[in-house]
């Protein structure tokens, strides 16, 4: 290991220790904030615990269910949509005129703005909240297909082309390949945009998930529930995306960065 | 010797009106059979523009390609084409680069594997089949590309200065390898490059083109001035210092100048 890769590691862990050693002296060591207003370490562990016993009739894997399978399911109509929609419109002009001013009018919309729509449609059960995740994660993706597609360097596609490719081989096995790169890291996006937004959903109109869990804990005045729920919420989406870039380095194996020794 | 490649008032305008672009204005040549043309000429004269019509990825805005007295009107294998670089399949090995052409052609497995063997073999890839390009140096990647046209045993080689973006060891080793394949497995071959020395080297005729709209402004027979024997079948070291290499070489040179310099003056 060199001094360097010594240093990336090391000055991360310490930092983190350092945040987490203030945090634990400006609570319960020097009680320079309240209790109510920042829950110390061992208040937030304790709320952790409690939580995960159940809190408010729910478990906390009934929580992760609640939150996780809105998510994935918005997620996956968003992928299914999108990539083929994206896609499309790189590709075929007429497509690109059909939905490009719509896709231009309603992208800039907050997915949040779309919670009271969302109610109004499809009620406050899980197809309203799967509604709004689709609304949000749709957008990463779409964009990134069509950027990905259009940005497939045109003499790939000669190259192609010369060699006897049709426009099915040339989209199947030429265009989508190359533009994988790119569509994948709108996925990652994705994902992470349909986390906050289930969350942000959840915090409106829900009777469990993690949204829910921390709203609880503020109608309660139980800032150790806010605070656990927060933390779980970080750590599930940290490992989604740590998830998503290990399959991505294994999908884009030859994509990798510096890969003279793969 | 026959004609393999025939234009016939081809010229091209990119875009109309008053933004519209002549890269090419009318021309009309032959290509031999089995000979190796090279086109040299000041930059944005239309060269690239002119191997594409040719591949039949543009359509020229007026007259046309004639491939074995047929028109072309597309691209296809049996026209192949050469980049400068980035145009291998990043996503595919170079086993899988230079069998995409046969796959997608409906060649049979068997047959496949042989060919592809094959070209990896005589393009010194061998040991490299699984490597993806990302981890090859430049003039192996050439190579890759080489093998990815030469493969399918195309009537017309184009190139459009495959090599320019290597150093000169690499430029020349990757030159004699070309020749060393070509005179196994002949075409016509129709190649562009900025570098004099190069087109003399190669050529059974230099085409110097005139600057933009660029048309055929002089044609030089090499194989007049090397008699039998050619100066490509000799390593370029051997040659370059022969009088008569150098007299063309300078014959060559002046011509493009000319066209660049007046260029300049207008
Ligand atoms: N697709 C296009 N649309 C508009 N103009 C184009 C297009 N392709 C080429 N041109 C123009 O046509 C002219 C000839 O271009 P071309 O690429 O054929 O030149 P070239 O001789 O290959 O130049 P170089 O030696 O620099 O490669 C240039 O002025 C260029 O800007
Ligand atoms: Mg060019």
């Amino acid at each position: 290991m060199t001094a360097t890769k010594i240093l990336r590691l090391v000055v991360p862990c310490t930092a983190l220790v350092l945040f987490a050693l203030a945090w634990w002296a400006a609570t319960d060591a020097l009680r320079l904030v309240s209790p109510f207003v920042l829950p110390s370490p061992g208040d937030v562990l304790g709320g952790l615990a409690r939580v995960s016993r159940g809190y408010m009739g729910s478990t906390l894997l009934d929580h992760l269910i609640a939150s996780m399978s809105v998510m994935l399911s918005g997620f996956a109509l968003a992928l299914v949509i999108g990539i083929p929609l994206g896609v499309a419109m790189a590709w075929f002009p007429l497509v690109d005129r059909l939905f490009g001013p719509l896709v231009a009018v309603l992208r800039p919309i907050p997915p949040p703005a779309w919670i009271p729509l969302a109610i109004l449609w499809f009620g406050i059960g899980l197809s309203g909240r799967t509604f709004i995740v689709f609304v949000a994660a749709l957008v990463p993706v779409l964009v990134n297909s069509y950027v990905g597609v259009r940005e497939v360097p045109q003499n790939v596609i000669a190259a192609a082309r010369t060699l006897g490719a049709n426009q099915r081989v040339l989209l199947t096995e030429v265009v989508l390949p190359a533009a994988a790169p790119v569509i994948f890291t709108g996925m990652r996006i994705s994902v992470g945009v349909a986390w906050a937004t289930i969350v942000a959903a959840e915090l409106v109109v829900a009777e469990r998930g993690f949204g829910f869990l921390i709203m609880s804990g503020y109608r309660n005045f139980e800032a150790e529930i806010m605070a656990g729920g927060m933390l779980i919420i970080a750590a599930i989406g940290a490992l989604m995306n740590v998830a998503f870039l290990l399959v991505e380095r294994r999908v884009l194996r030859w994509n990798a960065g510096d890969s003279r020794d793969v | 010797m026959s004609n393999s490649i025939v234009y016939r008032d081809v010229s091209m305008t990119f875009g109309r009106g008053a933004s519209a672009v002549q890269a090419l204005s009318a021309t009309n040549f032959g290509i031999g059979d089995q000979e190796f043309l090279m086109i040299v000429g000041p930059s944005g004269c239309g060269k690239s523009t002119l191997l594409h019509i040719t591949a039949g990825l543009l359509r020229p805005s007026t007259g046309e390609v004639l491939l074995d007295g047929k028109p072309v009107t597309g691209p296809g294998p049996d026209k192949a084409l050469v980049f400068q670089n980035f145009s291998l399949f990043p996503w595919k090995t170079v086993w899988d680069n230079i069998e995409f052409g046969l796959r997608i052609n409906g060649v049979d497995r068997a047959d496949r594997s042989e060919r592809v063997a094959k070209y990896i073999r005589l393009t010194g890839l061998a040991g490299f089949e699984r490597h993806y390009p990302r981890q090859l140096s430049g003039g192996m990647q050439q190579r890759v590309a080489l093998a990815r046209s030469f493969v399918m045993r195309p009537r017309v080689l184009l190139m459009d200065e495959p090599f320019a973006a290597l150093d000169a060891q690499n430029r020349t080793l990757m030159q004699e390898e070309l020749v060393r394949i070509w005179s196994e497995q002949r075409a016509a071959v129709l190649f562009i490059t900025h570098a004099v020395e190069e087109a003399v080297y190669l050529a059974d005729r230099v085409i110097v083109m005139s600057r933009r709209p660029g048309t055929i402004k002089e044609v030089i027979d090499v194989n007049a001035a090397t008699g039998p024997g050619h100066w490509r079948d000799r390593p370029l070291n051997d040659v370059a210092s022969e009088p008569r290499f150098q007299e063309l070489r300078h014959r060559v040179w002046d011509s493009v100048r000319s066209e660049i310099t007046t260029h300049e003056d207008a």
